[in-house]
């Protein structure tokens, strides 16, 4: 397998609270690796210390290595808003720019690095947006506000405005938590499509989406990677006690 | 805290032993016709239509535990097993069935050379302990005792290949050596089944597939 991200004793701190406690596992590229656990095992805490978004919080902190295509993310002179661009974020809520058009959701990660050329931003918008399986819902109206779309085709807002800016690793945090069936299946088949050339690292609460999406799956609780491992294997056949328990619901 | 999917565990795990208690009783009267020469083709034939039925009962409401709770890991393993073992024992049922038609059609050994009736009383015993090790282990999901029967099966086919070979140099009547073949391979077959039963309980217990043949 290709790895993308190679983590290495991997330790996250709120204030005193240690959330993440050594964790090492490598990601896949090109695959979709779903986060399991139960609420405050660190799921969340972990795909940030992804991007480099945790020690955005005050007080957080991190130790351990993130090679990210052999590099360390977290090394001196590594530009974490360069690290922001490869690696982008889709959060729980749909959160477009309420106050800018479907278009201007979607450029603003390009306008903001400085892109001006209308020509350049025109094909990135329509490219974002197809891939997003958003285009042909909102071609005839680019100029709407992005709030006046559904939950759901904000959730593709979003993810079309994350992979305007060209990402390599689109990191997710429960994706679909807000959104309905028929919205989140949309959101399923989007993110398998993005898998062929994408590296999806997606937080889940809700097992059957890890189970039907992701090709390996990480099994976290109280801080700690108890079990990683291709899905089928984790689903049909878990080798750890633990994982079994919170798979077929008698903790979690 | 039991889990909503457990009453609809519970409900196939107990309708299984069920079928395995009425499975065997299916084998054990099959076999007391033609060693003993009783006539019991009526009784026989209703227990294994019940034993089909009740298979076919398993699969509707296994489908519908996987519909409505989306199983997985230990609870996936044991459905799909329980499945499996319906059918194994659907298979006895059907096994004993045929055996009983024998008798019906053939008569069964009771007229027969001692030594004919002795092997095949000999091999049917073994066949029902191997029958009565699965059920006991689908009860306890022992692996221990699931893993018992890989001795017994490779005796069972020991027995079936001797009785085989002395038969054809023995100079047997052929409504006896026809009647006889057929109970063996049936009792070969039935001891397979009992297998794949231990080996079936080994997976829902561990993931492991083993085979113990």
């Amino acid at each position: 397998m290709a790895v993308k991200f190679d983590i290495q004793n991997l330790n996250a701190w709120f204030g005193l609270k240690h959330v993440l406690k050594s964790i090492n596992m490598k990601i896949e590229e090109n695959a979709v690796t779903a986060i399991i656990g139960p609420s405050g095992c660190g799921k969340t805490t972990f795909i940030r210390c992804l991007n480099r978004m945790h020690e955005i919080t005050p007080g957080a902190r991190v130790s351990g290595k993130v090679l990210f295509n052999g590099i360390d993310i977290y090394d001196n002179g590594v530009d974490p808003v360069m690290i922001r661009r490869k690696i982008g974020m889709v959060f729980q809520k749909p959160n477009p720019f309420p106050m800018m058009s479907i278009y201007d959701n979607v450029a603003a990660g390009l306008k903001l690095n400085g892109v001006r050329d209308k020509k350049i931003l025109d094909a990135a918008v329509r490219r974002s947006l197809e891939l997003a399986n958003l285009w042909d819902e909102v071609k005839e109206d680019l100029n709407k506000s992005g709030a006046s779309l559904s939950g759901g085709q904000q959730q593709r807002l979003c993810i079309a405005r994350a992979l305007a800016v060209e990402p390599e690793v689109l990191l997710m945090d429960e994706p679909c938590s807000a959104l309905d069936p028929i919205a989140t299946a949309k959101i399923e088949a989007l993110i398998r499509k993005l898998a062929e050339n994408y590296t999806v690292v997606i937080v889940t609460h809700n097992m059957q989406q890890a189970a039907r999406v992701s090709d390996y799956t990480a099994f976290l609780y109280l801080g700690e990677l108890i079990e990683y491992g291709p899905t089928k294997q984790i689903f049909e056949n878990p080798k750890h006690e633990l994982t079994e328990r919170y798979l077929t619901g008698e903790f979690g | 805290m039991s889990r909503i999917i457990d009453t609809g565990l519970e409900e196939l795990s107990a309708t299984l032993y069920r079928m395995g208690e009425l499975a065997h009783r299916a084998v054990l009267t099959a076999l007391l016709e033609c060693l003993e020469g009783r006539e019991a083709y009526k009784e026989v034939h209703e227990m294994a239509d019940t034993l089909l039925v009740t298979a076919d009962h398993i699969e509707d409401k296994a489908f519908e535990l996987i519909a409505r709770f989306q199983p997985v890991a230990s609870d996936l393993r044991t459905i799909k097993s329980y499945m499996k073992i319906a059918y194994d024992f659907a298979r006895f049922g059907r096994y004993a069935l045929d055996i009983s038609f024998i008798n019906k059609r053939l008569g069964g050994l009771k007229n027969c050379e001692e030594w004919i009736n002795s092997h095949v009383k000999n091999m049917s015993e073994k066949a029902l302990e191997m029958v009565r090790l699965s059920i006991e282990s689908l009860k306890s999901h022992d692996t221990q005792l699931a893993e018992k029967i890989s001795g017994k099966e490779k005796e069972v086919d020991k027995i079936y290949f001797e009785f085989l070979d002395k038969l054809i140099k023995s100079g047997a009547t052929t409504k006896c050596a026809v009647s006889s073949v057929l109970i063996v391979r049936y009792l070969e077959r039935i001891a397979d089944h009992a297998t794949y039963i231990c080996e079936s309980i080994i997976y829902i217990a561990t993931g492991q597939k083993v085979v113990l043949r």
